[in-house]
């Protein structure tokens, strides 16, 4: 009941900005500002995750759980709780990642682990609304203002990759994102919902 | 007609028309001067290997065959702390960006779409082709039902992490990881041992350079283009790359342009040196104008032996240039005894010309005999700076016997002091001069016994702080890269050399750890193996294995969630049979450099390197075989091992061939025992003093030592031959006085070659210094003292009795 409930919370604001869009589109334009000049107030960000695949390649929806935290300028923790425990802290470009059964972690450089540099790239990009590494990637529409839903889909330089859209929601005052729901080419949907968002609270170093 | 009448005649003839004979020298010389300036110069240091089919002219051209010994290595490093990857990265876009044509015809910067979304792929279709019988226990361990749980159970985990979806369809047609089997096969293909890959730039393995290779159509061996490439490559670097990142620079083109300018300070050095000296020893000993037309001889000579080098050959070597003419400045002592002659007087001319020309011809024949043996060496350097100095002595003979008479008046009283001989009271009682002769020669033959022979290269070139600092910096930041051995598989089509190479890799890979080697043997194997690979793959998933497997991915996928049809694009990837995987492949891959390093295409068809350790253990699996067969292995420390052998083969052949003609020359001029050995003990007190000397001093025969020895046979059989004449004939042609003073120019010459930065040029300055210092003092003082003990006082020896020709 309770993931119905998310799911809903998730999905119920992408429907009406859709709705919303079917009518008179946005402007793009001061909208990604507002965005950008809200991700600017933001020096750290705590907060829970839920993240549901669902897969051709699997019977069930695969649903984990975690907490992400981030603190401005280039510190990132990525940690996925549930079922397993396992994730990564990230300084700069050096890093360590962790796994339940992997023993003590293993430290990383995203000059040398591209996939890693991927996942960190993106990752950065959206907590701090990197509006031009987006605009690189993505060809961006406003599917609603009020909360702010865009659609971002790959610029044809990328449309080899698998990433066929991705819709991002936006909390209520934009400072950060709320719900993301990446469609592959395949037709496989990952969704994740980020929930209990605390923005500029201390952080211990301890984190990263 | 002999050659002391002709001279006479000679001298006659011109005496009634010295404006022919001073026109006809000045439009020789003009001749000379002409010929030389279309002179192409050749600066390679191959000149100085044996040539032609010789074992190491084979391996030294195979050793250019090496993926880095034509390429320039330019590393970009960050010197502080602050400097990001991404600005060093960008700096080495700008610098590759700058490098262009005409100078620079190829520039890698990074490794293109090296491994790119669709390698991964591309390698799994292609393990039929590439899993060799000894990769079928690790594949066959993959396929337990632990192993495959396990394995499916990470994958799932996996899809959890953000790069899950990335990872998603690999899973799907490799669930069992044999991916891992495909990417060992890479292991072997690490070229440059200390490289990553990091957003398509070669990235060192602490992150701090990037590296950039570039090709140029500039011969590493043209110093003129050498330093204007590196020019270029300044400029461009000073350009590009921003402050807190240092640009280090390796290249053959460094070597060559150091060597020149090493060579060029060095002649500089030497000839201001050795001028300075040889005008003092002139001042001090000649004290007349007219010694300046001595002085003028050698120099004379160098442009008539350049010349007529420059006739004879469309190219000449500049080390023929370099040394030859500094062998024969020295080589004044022909003008010098005609000098010392004509000034002393006491006759006319034509008689004073008479009693000398023998003694002068027969030294010149001597050294042109000692020279004429290295007409005969597998050394194409050493046949054309034979050739250069055969012309250059014939050309010293004939400018002292036939021009300088006519320049240098006969004897004055001045004269007459300045070539008085070395007066007898002042010389050192015999025994103690024999004692201390005999006492020098033994503690030389035992040096000599410590003597060794060393045919690297790298001794004899000149490397200045600047190229060792570099070189460290590159082999801290990328490892050792041009070091290696290498092993050649040879084949008349790209298959058949790949079927050697398979043969190659297999004799290596018991020996050597997989991660020392540099072999295509793993990821490009021959047609023929990959047929092999395949039947087999075929039979190992035939045997019960590939519905085992079925069974085992269904029922484990089952129970961790994934859908009947996860894996189908695995199934898929069992059921088909691949093509052959050829370089095109490994291009697709982004290879394709690697692919032209280590594939060759040659007129004789193709050939496939691999590079190993150079080491004794390695070089034992592959003996040494004849030219044409498919297997070669080469090695910087094999190479310098035939060249210190052909280098000691060859100094025997010289020691042998010289002496034995040279005694045949000075048996046909004294035709007597005791002269005969007279006359030689200036050689053998030089030769084996030298030898002796490089003994003790710890110091190695190297290639242009060889020159030293041939050098010290001419010159100081010339000494023993005008010392014993000049005895015989009770000293009056003042021979002493002309030894002294043309021995001491000659030290000084070389002498001034010591001070030389470049190693060959102080080494052969070095060895000749040891030499003739031995054998100017065993004319000067050992021929006397034995003479005396063997005939009695010089002066009992009738006047223009003893020495061949003379007139009774």
């Amino acid at each position: 009941m309770r993931r119905a409930w998310r799911l809903a919370w998730c999905v119920l604001p992408l429907l009406f900005a859709a709705a919303v869009g079917s009518g008179v589109a946005p402007e793009l334009e001061p909208v990604l500002q507002r965005l950008q000049k809200a991700a600017e107030e933001i020096q750290t960000l705590a907060g829970s995750f839920v993240q549901e695949k669902r897969l051709a390649m699997l019977k069930e929806p695969l649903v984990s759980r975690g907490r992400l935290y981030y603190a401005r300028p280039d510190r990132l923790r990525w940690e996925v709780t549930e079922p397993v425990a396992r994730g990564f802290a990230l300084t700069g470009r050096t890093g360590r990642r962790w796994h339940q059964r992997g023993g003590s972690p293993e430290t990383f450089h995203l000059d040398r682990n591209p996939a890693m540099q991927a996942v960190a790239e993106q990752l950065f990009a959206w907590v701090r609304f990197d509006l031009v590494r987006l605009r690189l990637q993505y060809r961006i529409t406003v599917l609603g203002e009020h909360p702010v839903a865009l659609r971002l889909e790959p610029v044809p330089q990328a449309e080899s990759g698998i990433l066929r859209r991705l819709d991002v929601a936006f909390s209520g005052d934009g400072t950060h994102v709320e719900c993301v729901e990446f469609t592959e080419r395949d037709g496989d949907v990952t969704r994740i919902t980020f929930t209990e968002m605390v923005l500029n609270a201390p952080l211990s170093a301890d984190l990263f | 007609m002999g050659p002391v009448s002709l001279v006479c005649s000679l001298y006659s003839v011109f005496a009634r028309h010295r404006v022919v004979l001073v026109g006809g020298v000045t439009v020789l010389l003009l001749v000379s001067a002409l010929l030389f300036q279309r002179v192409r110069l050749d600066e390679n240091i191959a000149a100085m290997l044996p040539g032609g089919q010789s074992e190491a002219a084979r391996d030294f051209a195979l050793l250019q065959e090496a993926p880095f010994a034509r390429r320039m290595v330019i590393s970009l490093r960050a010197a502080s702390p602050g400097v990001e990857a991404a600005t060093l990265l960008a700096a080495a876009d700008r610098l590759a960006a700058a490098l262009q044509p005409p100078w620079f015809s190829r520039v890698v910067a990074g490794a293109g779409d090296v491994f790119g979304g669709a390698a991964l792929p591309r390698l799994l279709d292609a393990l039929p082709n590439l899993l060799s019988e000894s990769d079928l226990p690790a594949l066959a361990a993959g396929l337990t039902p632990t192993a495959v749980r396990t394995r499916l159970r990470e994958g799932r985990e996996r899809l959890l992490t953000p790069e899950g979806t990335a990872i998603k369809g690999l899973l799907r047609r490799d669930p069992l990881d044999q991916h891992g089997l495909a990417l060992s096969k890479l292991r072997s293909l690490a070229l440059i041992p200390g490289l990553t890959v990091h957003d398509r730039h070669f990235v060192s393995g602490d992150g701090t350079s990037v590296l950039v290779i570039a090709e140029t159509p500039v011969a590493i061996t043209d110093y003129r283009g050498a330093r204007d490439l590196l020019d270029r490559l300044a400029v461009a670097a000073s350009a590009a790359v921003p402050q807190g990142i240092t640009t280090t620079i390796l290249s053959g083109h460094g070597y060559t342009l150091a060597n020149a300018e090493a060579i060029r300070g060095d002649l500089a050095l030497v000839i201001g040196l050795s001028s300075a000296l040889i005008l003092a020893i002139y001042v001090v000993f000649l004290r007349s104008w007219w010694a300046a037309f001595v002085f003028l001889v050698p120099a004379s000579v160098l442009l008539i032996a350049s010349g007529g080098v420059a006739l004879l050959y469309p190219t000449v070597f500049a080390v023929t240039i370099g040394f030859g003419g500094v062998l024969l400045g020295m080589a004044d002592e022909y003008a010098m005894h005609v000098f010392f002659a004509l000034r002393k007087g006491g006759a006319p001319p034509p008689q004073i010309l008479e009693a000398i020309t023998r003694p002068v011809f027969s030294g010149g024949l001597a050294t042109v005999t000692a020279f004429g043996v290295m007409l005969f060496s597998a050394l194409p350097g050493q046949r054309q700076l034979a050739v250069f100095s055969i012309i250059g002595i014939v050309a010293s003979v004939l400018l002292s016997l036939v021009v300088l008479p006519h320049l240098v008046p006969a004897g004055s009283a001045q004269g007459r002091r300045s070539a008085a001989p070395v007066p007898d009271h002042g010389r050192l009682p015999s025994r103690l001069v024999l004692a201390v002769w005999l006492g020098m020669l033994a503690l030389s033959g035992w040096g000599a016994t410590y003597l060794q022979f060393n045919g690297d290269l790298r001794t004899m070139s000149f490397v200045s702080r600047e190229i060792e600092a570099a070189d460290r910096e590159i082999r801290r930041a990328w490892g050792n890269l041009r070091s290696r051995a290498m092993v050649f598989a040879d084949g008349r089509d790209l298959a058949t050399a790949l079927r050697v190479n398979d043969e190659v890799y297999a004799r290596l890979a018991g020996s050597v750890p997989v991660a020392e080697l540099v072999s295509l043997a793993p990821i490009l194997p021959s047609p023929e193996t990959q047929a092999e690979n395949r039947r087999r793959w075929t039979a190992f998933w035939e045997a019960g294995r590939g519905r085992m497997t079925r069974t085992l991915l269904r029922e484990a996928g089952d129970t961790l969630g994934f859908s009947p049809d996860a894996f189908a694009p695995f199934f898929d990837r069992l059921s088909r049979q691949p093509a052959d995987w050829g370089p095109e492949d490994l291009r697709a891959l982004g290879l394709g450099d690697l692919v032209d390093s280590l594939i060759i295409r040659g007129p004789q068809g193709w050939r496939v390197l691999t590079l190993v350790p150079d080491t004794p253990a390695v070089a034992a699996l592959f003996p040494r075989g004849p030219a044409d067969a498919p297997v070669h292995f080469v090695s910087p420390s094999r190479f310098r091992e035939s060249v210190s052998r052909a280098l000691g083969r060859e100094f025997v052949l010289y020691i042998v061939c010289t002496f034995a003609l040279v005694l045949a020359l000075v048996v046909g001029v004294f035709r007597e025992v005791r002269k005969v050995l007279l006359a030689l003990v200036p050689v053998v007190t030089g030769l084996l003093f030298m030898l002796g000397g490089m003994g003790f001093l710890g110091m190695e025969f190297n290639l242009f030592n060889i020159v030293a020895t041939v050098l010290i046979i001419g010159l100081s059989v010339d000494y023993g031959i005008f010392m014993v004449c000049h005895l015989s004939g009770g000293g009056e042609h003042a021979a002493d006085r002309s030894v002294l003073v043309s021995g001491l120019t000659t030290l000084a010459g070389f002498g001034a070659l010591v001070a030389g930065r470049h190693p060959a040029m102080h080494s052969i300055g070095l060895t000749v210094l040891l030499g003739f210092g031995a054998a100017i003092p065993a004319a000067l003082l050992v021929i006397p003292a034995l003479y005396r003990r063997a005939c009695g006082p010089v002066s009992c020896i009738p006047r223009w009795t003893s020495c061949p020709g003379s007139r009774p």
